[in-house]
């Protein structure tokens, strides 16, 4: 039964490995929403790299058995392995700023016994309205009405990332959000 | 009332955690675990007076905090609270997102995963 689940003990391994080396990385996209309490489905984790150069990175990949496989062409950079190939880099992010600063504003999360560092919903949605795909805009709606309910509630599991709740403090000065 | 090793490794096996992660996830050492499965009963003293003074097990008297339509109500002015003080684009993302808050951060990013990758089985 274990092995039908998604994400298991082999992926959380992988993770693990990456915060033991200290590889700079956060999780972003729809996973990194997940993560803070959006109902939305996904299909892989976005790893935002700071630096794919990074020597942890491979030693974590080795340490599971996984590989890396660089940007070929026009094909982006990826890694192979059962045990990462739910996994997706990211290479650059549209609308927010660059790693270092979006780090600053993370939020640790806990996946077992270890923090991972997520990008803060707040910014997951600015990224989703700057790049203005179809897929990205359907999801904006059910973003914002987490961002408002996190906002409320301060998430009983995940305490409420600084940045939502300026962002919640900036919203109320400003009145309600139009309806869309 | 004992705690139910079995039962334990059992949802363990259902949600493809190790016990040892388990324990590692919710801060318990192995020790206090092992301690508690060996335990004639995990309640406390005065519980156990209280069921033997009236006769009965302490299951007759104890009970889960809410009702399920007490939790539903709590549920519901909490997303009537929110809609105050947001205009939000359906009730419906806020009620489920209250629910998924309940859950530890790697369940909620289990079930969008799921739901991403075996629709089949929703």
């Amino acid at each position: 039964m274990g092995r039908d689940l998604i994400f298991t003990e082999k992926e959380a391994e992988f993770l693990r490995e990456l915060v033991r080396q200290k590889v700079d990385f956060m999780i972003v996209g729809l996973s990194a929403a997940a993560l803070q309490g959006a109902p939305v489905v996904t299909q892989d984790i976005d790893l935002w790299f700071k630096d794919l150069d990074q020597p942890g990175i491979r030693k974590a990949l080795k340490k599971v058995g996984g590989s890396y496989i660089p940007s070929i062409a026009l094909n982006p950079p990826m890694f192979e392995g059962d045990s990462v190939s739910l996994f997706d880099i990211v290479v650059h992010m549209h609308g927010v700023a660059e790693f270092d600063e979006e780090k600053k504003h993370s939020i640790k999360i806990p996946l077992g016994r270890i923090k991972v560092a997520v990008l803060a919903l707040e910014r997951i949605i600015r990224s989703k309205e700057a790049t203005g795909r179809d897929k990205d805009k359907r999801v904006l709606p059910v973003l914002l009405d987490v961002l408002a309910t996190v906002g409320k509630t301060g998430g009983k599991r995940v305490s409420p990332p600084s940045v939502v709740v300026k962002a919640e403090a900036a919203q109320r000065t400003r009145g309600p959000r139009a309806r869309r | 009332m004992r705690l139910a090793v079995d039962k334990v490794k059992k949802l363990c096996a259902e949600r493809g955690v190790s016990l040892a992660a388990l324990l590692r996830e919710a801060e318990v050492s192995r020790n206090a675990y092992y301690t508690l499965s060996r335990k004639p009963s995990v309640l406390p003293r005065s519980i156990r007076a209280l069921a033997s003074g009236l006769g009965v097990k302490p299951s007759t008297f104890l009970e889960e905090r809410d009702s399920p339509s007490e939790d539903a109500r709590l549920l519901i002015g909490q997303i009537d609270r929110i809609e105050r003080f947001h205009r939000i684009h359906d009730r419906d993302n806020v009620r489920h997102t209250l629910l998924l808050l309940r859950e530890k951060p790697i369940d909620r990013l289990r079930r969008a995963l799921t739901r991403g990758q075996r629709p089949d089985i929703h």
